[in-house]
């Protein structure tokens, strides 16, 4: 059984006049030792469905459908009480902006701490070897000093390594992380996901990663779930998705990624992807990415295409995927 | 080599050094001597990570700010000193377009006035033939006719952006500096706007600068790349010689830090170590040695010098061994 299972997830907003559909039926599984990225632009539901998980939505959102099993556990159904407790200790949980999750009144050893204190019961100075100890895991120089530190003391990277050190100091079985180095310089990025990757392997905790970043997706994860407009298009390893990708949305975005070296036509143009991701409140009725894909019949536009097995451990939301 | 549309020579920009009322902060370099030349019709573009000063370039070649040192030139002549009234005529020849599409739009104007407001300030046209000259400049950005009786909240982050470039290009510039201009955008829309700055740079035969911190989308864009760390040039290079054979070590750590859309392409290397230095106490003798992974004594002495080290191509580093 996988750690982490995500079943039909349903999260709206409720709006003035309309709901807008936010995370549409998603499914995915996270496996103890391994990392499942969750990748989409904005308004693809990626960071609701991570929010959803956690039960963190804000409103007028609400989760209205499905089940998160955490270790067989459904999360959904737990109160407000209970889940608390699952915060921290068995899921760890890292942001983009690690300024705004971070208490500007504390010392980053206090927070660390902290966390430790209430969910482990430690006493104060058991508790304070602890945070010394996690601040030197995430390879912050001089933890001991850096321990009385406040976060404004601190870089970006290095608060970042901080909201690792808290979420880790449980030591929880899922770490989920939405955007962690979307915030950060290019060689600061490469240290975290280095980091991240390292702890990983030492811990054997089931990771979910939510990224926009294609480039940061075949870094870090073994399986990928490609997100559009609320739902999940494909699924699968990420040396099949990036080698062989069957939905039409993913090719796409694959070719638009401008890299580095790659020799460019003499016409300079990028591969782009027409119009724009549709307004969750106002989704088409069939597939949602057919009012810009070049492929779309009417087929698709008049029913949500079912998700298909394309290959072990390999989905795909599209009825045309075996002529693309 | 074809005469310079921009020249900058040794620039620097100063924060925060108060004149009055003595002491005050330290100050912040943060450009610290820069020299480069921009060619005219070419995309050059001006990379780096932050406090590499590559947006207070940008700023300071448009007299946006006050350059504390060295000189910009313009199509021949010095603009680093003139005075506001003297600077009208070459306000006209170079526009910016900015990184946020939401907040560099005015709200309360309609598209009509956002573009048309640029005619206005530098007398272009009558009023009368002001509102066909906006309609036209929409058609090149790609909008429809009717975008000019709408407010820039009634557009997608796309669309504004094309609402900025159609105001940037209003007045016809020949240079445009174009500072992030896509990063705030989805990756399917930001190749939209790309691909429009490109076709409108080569069709109008426009000079670009292009100012971003990441360095694939800065080498697809661009015929040639300005390095940039802490406020100084590390490397200039044509793109395709900076990615086959970066110089410098601080290009060549850049370019593997950016993580490539290859699951078969995983880094092997360690990564870059340490953190990116304050400017306000930046290493002595070069800026990088205290990431570098060749630094040798020397580096902490000397300043190094801008060198060519090839066709078209110089870097700021004393070690000619490595790379």
């Amino acid at each position: 059984m996988s750690l982490l299972q995500v079943r039909e997830l349903r999260t709206e907003f409720q709006l003035e006049d309309a709901v807008a559909r936010a995370v549409d039926g998603v499914s995915f599984d996270v496996a103890r030792g391994e990392t499942l990225a969750v990748v989409g632009e904005s308004g693809s539901g990626k960071s609701v469905a991570a929010l959803s998980i956690m039960r963190l939505v804000p409103p007028p959102g609400g989760t209205t459908g499905g089940e998160v099993l955490l270790a067989g556990r459904n999360l959904l159904s737990l109160r407000e009480r209970e889940m608390r407790r699952v915060r921290g200790a068995e899921i760890g949980m890292i942001f983009q902006e690690p300024m705004s999750c971070l208490n500007p009144l504390l010392t980053v050893g206090e927070q660390v701490a902290e966390t430790v204190r209430l969910h482990r019961g430690l006493g104060r100075s058991a508790a304070w070897r602890h945070a010394e100890e996690m601040l030197a895991r995430v390879n912050i120089p001089e933890p001991r000093r850096r321990a009385a530190d406040y976060p404004h003391h601190l870089s970006g990277g290095m608060r970042q390594r901080v909201m690792i050190a808290i979420a880790l100091a449980c030591s929880p079985p899922l770490l989920i992380a939405d955007e962690p180095t979307t915030a950060l310089d290019v060689t600061i990025q490469a240290q975290i996901l280095e980091l991240m990757r390292a702890l990983q392997s030492e811990l054997g905790m089931g990771m979910l990663f939510i990224t926009h970043d294609l480039g940061v997706v075949a870094q870090v994860a073994d399986r990928v779930a490609v997100m559009y407009a609320g739902r999940v298009v494909e699924q699968g390893t990420v040396g099949e998705v990036f080698a062989r990708p069957l939905h039409p949305y993913t090719r796409a975005l694959l070719r638009a990624i401008p890299r580095a070296g790659e020799r460019r036509d003499p016409a300079r143009l990028l591969p782009a992807i027409p119009g724009q991701v549709p307004s969750a409140a106002a989704l088409p009725p069939g597939c949602a990415f057919a009012p810009r894909c070049a492929l779309a019949t009417a087929q698709c536009r008049a029913a949500v295409p079912p998700e298909e097995a394309a290959g072990p451990g390999r989905l795909v939301r599209c009825i045309r995927w075996r002529e693309a | 080599m074809s005469a310079s549309l921009v020249e900058v020579r040794d620039l620097e920009v100063t924060f925060g050094a108060r004149r009055f009322f003595g002491g005050g902060g330290p100050a912040l370099r943060a450009v610290a001597g820069v020299s480069f030349a921009v060619r005219p019709g070419e995309v050059l573009g001006l990379v780096g990570e932050s406090g590499s000063g590559k947006t207070t370039i940008g700023r300071a070649i448009l007299r946006l700010l006050e350059p504390s040192g060295g000189a910009v030139r313009f199509g021949g002549e010095d603009i680093t000193h003139l005075p506001k009234p003297a600077l009208r005529p070459y306000r006209r020849r170079m526009q910016m377009i900015f990184q946020d599409p939401y907040s560099s739009l005015n709200p309360r104007l309609k598209v009509r006035d956002i573009v048309g407001e640029a005619y206005e300030i530098h007398r272009i046209g009558t009023r009368g033939d002001r509102a066909e000259r906006v309609a036209e400049m929409l058609d090149r950005v790609g909008l429809p006719r009717d975008a000019m009786d709408r407010y820039p909240h009634e557009f997608s982050g796309g669309q504004r952006q094309r609402i900025g470039i159609a105001r940037a290009l209003a007045v016809g510039p020949e240079l445009v500096v174009a500072d992030e201009p896509v990063s705030a955008l989805d990756v399917s829309v930001q190749a939209q706007v790309v691909n429009l700055l490109l076709g409108l740079q080569r069709s109008l035969g426009l000079t670009l600068l292009f100012v971003a911190h990441d360095l694939g989308l800065v080498q697809f864009i661009s015929d040639r790349v300005v390095v940039l760390y802490l406020g100084r040039v590390m490397e200039i290079a044509p793109s395709q010689t900076l990615y086959e054979r970066p110089r410098h070590p601080y290009t060549a750590a850049l370019l593997e830090a950016v993580p490539k859309p290859d699951p078969a392409a995983r880094r092997r290397s360690e990564p870059l170590r340490g953190e990116i230095p304050s400017p306000f106490a930046p290493p002595s003798g070069c800026v990088f040695r205290t990431r570098c992974p060749y630094a040798i004594e020397a580096c902490a002495q000397v300043t190094p010098s801008v060198t060519p080290v090839g066709p078209d191509h110089v870097k700021a580093c004393i070690r000619d061994d490595i790379l």
